[in-house]
């Protein structure tokens, strides 16, 4: 028998931000497979121009809670690369530290609170902390220890302010680090906890197909990190991240308020999996390399679901590497430091990094004054868009004969795997009109 | 005594006002003891949307025609609406450009093709509906949130912050950065309820908790004054998160008084 159904996920749970799924089948065949994205435009890229360099990071910031670390960062970066503006040591170590506050407290929210209650059968954490007590609890502590990186060194664990372009405001005493280094070490033991239990679930393979994976090169080539300058894809091409616009493309999809990336006319993702899958054999070390061998021995994998367990494995790595970088930064000294020099001039910058979803670029092109001319920003979701759909389509297709109510968890499942941030995918950037 | 029902909803926002209330790691397992929060699609997948509540907790901007509905559709459910954050208390940084008309802007962003963009200029949540209490910030402050949930339990509401950055600032007894560097420094003329988190890191206030009630217009004018800041210097900072509330703002007039 043809099965006909129409699926109508009208606002997707436990995700941030405002979307939902639509699905047509046809005789057996989805005609019509949509990832609405339905939160308001804010229209960032136009309230920049014409603002001061300095004041972009701030305004930029609120493009998403979740990962204004990382906006922060990007625009920081795409400024001092307009105007060749090189930091101290500190300053990098400081931004690494941050960088890893937000992806300890993004990863561990993910997984703990919007994965963990797919996968042990609730409808949500506060319900599921009826039943698991200590693992609710000890999620928690992860997603504390995350935000309390990121209030220590970016002033605020939503929108920071103490991150600024050439350095930081104040930088932490040694005390401060020294108790934060205490709370990384109980962190570890405590994600460790959570690894084990992520052992115990097997991973369906419903929504596995043949993906192309873009993430950036480690700049320093000898350990796996959330900062390069060189994009690589799985198709073995690479090339300087000012060229992003090569893989993203992007195009208007009329379903949508959040335009979708396509990379040669195909989807692509980028996100925990992909950078597992670039980097993760090469690069990673100590326990994170340990639980990558348990957890997903056969490298790459094309499981989207997947992802979940490749955030599982950063998030130790993010742990491991911030308690590196605490010594790192105690052995650079903590007297107060000016933040570096530079003279304003007409220029255009990018900056590149790794947020929690993927890959981040922010472009600015500014005045002799310093005013904004020109801004881009391609988010991690936007890019993730048109092949969370292929994903979607393929598991139809897999489950095509299951009931309706199944098919809708599953398919949500896939949405979720991809942790999508919906706020940030409708930060909407500029169309290339050309 | 019974919990009070809640309903926790975002309009076109950051999501970060309702990821405070994720952020209370310590208290967020209390809180759900103390509420019974039956509608909340950012935490949890199965929701009640017809339910009476006793109150209702708003973040965002309204940004488009779906905001609009889903604010009335909250008002008339909820016995109490809370405007959390600075965006759905003031409009926040959407509204920066509110001069600039939507098809413009959709135009800019999209292209030709615009007809199916939901869009309308962004507007705190008080130009719709009549809000029962604000609790600004760019994001709220965790303490001042389990403060007024703290109050909710009781049946109450928490009192009006009516202080500036500034009190808090000089209880951190921090060097004035107006005074001694000649920056613009927005804490004099915005809401306290963040501890001078901004110059406490020797950074200025930007003004993201929105503007005081009542401030003491001739000494400030004076005081930006003798730092050598003209009207336009904090016109510009103070347009950031809150452009509708501040250009209302008497003070503005004074400056451009002063300046004449």
């Amino acid at each position: 028998m043809k099965v006909n159904k129409n699926i109508h996920i009208p606002h997707l749970g436990r995700v941030e931000g405002h979307g939902g799924i639509e699905i047509d089948i046809k005789d057996g065949e989805p005609i019509k497979v949509n990832l609405d994205i339905y939160e308001g435009s804010r229209f960032y890229e136009v309230l920049v121009l014409g603002k001061y360099y300095y004041e972009v990071p701030s305004i930029i910031s609120r493009v998403c809670a979740i990962c204004s670390a990382s906006h922060t960062l990007a625009a920081q970066m795409a400024i001092e690369n307009a105007f060749g503006v090189e930091v101290s040591k500190r300053t990098e170590f400081l931004r690494g530290l941050l960088i890893h506050g937000g992806m300890i407290e993004s990863h561990s929210l993910h997984l703990a609170a919007l994965v963990l209650p797919d996968l042990l059968g609730y409808d949500g954490v506060l319900n599921m902390a009826k039943d698991y007590p200590k693992e609710v609890s000890i999620a928690l502590e992860l997603k504390k220890l995350g935000n309390t990186l990121q209030e220590l060194i970016g002033g605020r664990a939503i929108h920071p302010i103490n991150a600024l372009i050439g350095g930081f405001g104040k930088v932490p005493t040694k005390q401060e680090l020294l108790s934060l280094k205490n709370s990384l070490s109980k962190g570890l033991e405590h994600a460790l906890i959570l690894v084990d239990l992520f052992k115990t679930f097997k991973i369906s393979d419903y929504a596995e197909s043949p993906t192309i994976y873009a993430a950036l090169e480690p700049r320093d080539k000898t350990r796996y990190s959330f900062l390069g300058d060189y994009i690589i894809t799985s198709l073995n091409e690479r090339f300087p991240k000012e060229e992003f616009r090569k893989i993203c493309h992007e195009g208007v999809v009329k379903h949508s308020h959040a335009k979708q990336s396509l990379y040669s006319g195909k989807p692509f993702m980028t996100g925990a999996l992909a950078r597992i899958n670039l980097n993760g054999e090469k690069y990673l070390q100590g326990k994170a390399k340990e639980i990558q061998e348990q957890l997903l021995p056969n490298l790459p994998s094309q499981n989207i679901l997947h992802n979940n367990t490749a955030q599982m494995i950063e998030l130790i790595h993010s742990i491991e590497r911030a308690l590196q970088l605490v010594d790192l930064i105690i052995n650079e000294g903590l007297e107060p430091e000016d933040l570096a020099e530079f003279e304003v001039h007409a220029g255009k910058g990018v900056g590149a990094l790794e947020a929690p979803r993927g890959t981040l670029y922010h472009y600015y092109e500014i005045d002799d004054e310093g005013k904004i001319v020109e801004a881009d920003i391609v988010t991690p979701t936007a890019q993730n868009l048109a092949n969370c759909e292929k994903d979607l389509r393929v598991s139809i297709e897999n489950l095509i004969n299951e009931p309706k109510e199944y098919l809708e968890f599953k398919l949500e499942i896939v949405a979720r795997a991809y942790d999508p941030c919906i706020s940030c995918a409708v930060h909407l950037v500029k169309l290339n009109k050309s | 005594m019974n919990k009070p029902k809640v309903g926790i909803y975002g309009l076109t926002s950051c999501a970060g006002d309702q990821l405070v209330i994720l952020n209370c790691e310590d208290e967020l397992l209390k809180i759900a003891s103390r509420l019974d929060i039956i509608d909340w699609v950012m935490a949890q997948s199965k929701n009640d949307e017809t339910t009476p509540l006793d109150v209702a907790l708003v973040e965002g901007v309204v940004a488009q025609q779906r905001d609009i509905d889903l604010l009335k559709k909250v008002r008339n459910r909820a016995k109490l609406v809370i405007a959390i954050g600075t965006c759905a208390c003031f409009g926040g940084v959407a509204a920066m450009k509110n001069q600039i008309p939507r098809e413009v802007m959709k135009a800019e962003v999209y292209g030709d093709n615009i007809d199916f963009i939901d869009s309308v200029k962004a507007q705190p949540i008080g130009s719709f509906i009549k809000v029962d209490y604000r609790l600004p910030g760019c994001p709220i402050e965790k303490d001042q949130l389990i403060q007024m949930i703290s109050s909710l339990c009781m049946g109450d509401l928490p009192e009006i912050l009516n202080i500036p950055v500034c009190m808090e600032c000089k209880m951190r007894e921090n060097a004035c950065l107006v005074v001694e560097k000649g920056v613009v420094c927005c804490g004099s003329l915005t809401v306290a309820g963040c501890n001078a988190r901004c110059p406490s890191h020797n950074v200025p206030c930007s003004g993201c908790h929105g503007p005081i009630e009542e401030t003491h217009y001739d000494a400030n004018v004076l005081m930006f004054k003798q730092a050598g800041l003209t009207r336009k210097d904090i016109e510009q900072k103070m347009s950031m998160f809150s452009t509708p509330a501040w250009m209302q703002e008497k003070l503005m007039e004074e400056i451009k008084d002063e300046s004449k």
